[in-house]
C-alpha cells in the first residue's frame, strides 16, 4: 500500500525506520513502504523537480552563509548572494547552439551544484538542457527567413507601427496580438515551425533521449529528498 | 525606420567607447532576480535588466543588446526561463531562451537584433 503524498511519506518513512530500530523489530522491514512514487503529470513533476532543486540551492547557500530572500538587498550584498549562487570565474559550462547563441554558465555556484546532485551530472545536464530548451528557437531561426514568414512579419510590423507616425512607447499588447492574426503571421509561423520542429527534434534526438533519461533520474532522486528542516526561529545557526 | 535609428545609435555607440574588451573570465553583473541585457559584447557597456516581462524593450537598448544573462530565482511555479524575441511583444523569432544562470556573451546572429521578452515556466 503506497502512501497517497510525498511529504506524508517524507515524515512516515524515518519514523517507522526509528521505530525499527528502537524496537529491534526486523519484521517491520516488510512493511514499509517502497519509495515514493514519481508523479506522472507534466505539472506537478516539474513542481517536483523546482522544490527539490530549490531546496538544495537553500541548503548550498545557507552553507556558504548567504540566504536567498525576497527581501532587497544593498548592492553587495547583492553581489554576494549572485557569486554564491550563479558562480564566478570562467563559464566552465558552454553549448554552441545551431542558431549561433554560446549559452555560458558557471559550474561553482549553488545553481550548479545543485544541478549536479540533481541530475547527477551537472555537464551532461547543461548540454542537453541548453539544447532542448531552444529547440523552438532553433526552429524559428530555420524558417525566418523563409519568404512567406518574412512577408507576414513585414505585414505585422506595418500594422503594429503603421509608417509615418512616431513609435508608440508603450502600444498595445492587444494591437500586436489582432496584427498577428490578421496579418496571417500566426498561422504563418504555426504551419512553419510544425514542420521545422519535426526537423530539429529528429536532428536533436540523441540529446532528447539523454535528456529524458536524466530527467527521471533526477525525479527519482527529488521524490527521496528529505523534508526541508524548518527554518530556525530567531537568529542563524552560528 | 526603427531599426534604422537603432543601427545609427549602434554605430555612434561603437565611434565612442570603442570595441567591448571585458574579458570572459568575468562574472556578469546583473542583480539577482533580474534578466539583463547589455549593449556590449562579454557583458560590457551600459546594462538594461528587468525582474518582469517587458514587450517593448526602450529604444536604446532595443536592436543595440549584444549579451544577455538570466540571474532569475527558481522556485515551484515561478517563472523563471526567459525568452528573447526580436520583434515587440514577441512578434517575430525567438532568438534564445535562458534558464536561471545561463548567459550568452555574444552570438553573431542575435546581436542587435532583441525587442522583447518575456519570462515563462520553460520554454
Amino acid at each position: 500500500m503506497s502512501l497517497s503524498t510525498a511529504p506524508l511519506a517524507r515524515r512516515v518513512l524515518p519514523a517507522a525506520v526509528a521505530l525499527a530500530l528502537l524496537t529491534g523489530c526486523a519484521s517491520i522491514r516488510s512493511d514499509l513502504p517502497g519509495p515514493p512514487a514519481v508523479p506522472t503529470a507534466r505539472a506537478a513533476q516539474d513542481a517536483l523537480l523546482r522544490t527539490a532543486e530549490r531546496r538544495l540551492v537553500d541548503d548550498c547557500l545557507t552553507g556558504r552563509g548567504v540566504r536567498a530572500t525576497a527581501e532587497p538587498r544593498a548592492p553587495a550584498e547583492d553581489r554576494a548572494l549572485q557569486a554564491a549562487l550563479f558562480g564566478t570565474g570562467p563559464r566552465e559550462l558552454s553549448v554552441t547552439l545551431a542558431t549561433g547563441a554560446t549559452v555560458t554558465a558557471h559550474s561553482d555556484g549553488c545553481l550548479a551544484a545543485a544541478r549536479d546532485r540533481l541530475y547527477g551530472d551537472q555537464r551532461s545536464w547543461f548540454r542537453v538542457q541548453v539544447v532542448v530548451d531552444n529547440l523552438r528557437a532553433e526552429a524559428q531561426a530555420r524558417y525566418r527567413d523563409d519568404p512567406a514568414h518574412r512577408a507576414a512579419l513585414a505585414r505585422w510590423t506595418t500594422c503594429v507601427a503603421p509608417p509615418g507616425r512616431p513609435r508608440p512607447e508603450h502600444p498595445d499588447p492587444g494591437e500586436a496580438a489582432r496584427c498577428a492574426r490578421e496579418t496571417g503571421l500566426d498561422e504563418t509561423r504555426a504551419r512553419l515551425e510544425r514542420a521545422e520542429l519535426t526537423e530539429v527534434r529528429a536532428l536533436h534526438h540523441e540529446e532528447l533521449a539523454t535528456y529524458r533519461q536524466l530527467r527521471d533520474r533526477a525525479l527519482r532522486r527529488a521524490v527521496l529528498l528529505p523534508a526541508p528542516t524548518p527554518p530556525p526561529k530567531g537568529n542563524a545557526p552560528s | 525606420m526603427k531599426r534604422l535609428l537603432a543601427t545609427t545609435a549602434a554605430a555612434l555607440l561603437t565611434l565612442t567607447t570603442g570595441l567591448a574588451v571585458a574579458g570572459s573570465a568575468t562574472a556578469a553583473d546583473c542583480p539577482s532576480g533580474h534578466f539583463c541585457v547589455w549593449q556590449e559584447a562579454n557583458f560590457g557597456g551600459q546594462r538594461a535588466n528587468w525582474s518582469g516581462d517587458d514587450g517593448w524593450w526602450e529604444s536604446w537598448i532595443s536592436d543595440t543588446d549584444s549579451s544577455w544573462a538570466n540571474h532569475g530565482i527558481s522556485g515551484p511555479g515561478i517563472k523563471d526561463h526567459v525568452r528573447v524575441y526580436e520583434s515587440a511583444w514577441q512578434g517575430g523569432s525567438m532568438t534564445v531562451c535562458l534558464a536561471p544562470g545561463q548567459e550568452v556573451g555574444y552570438n553573431g546572429a542575435a546581436n542587435d537584433r532583441g525587442d522583447s521578452h518575456i519570462w515563462a515556466t520553460g520554454c
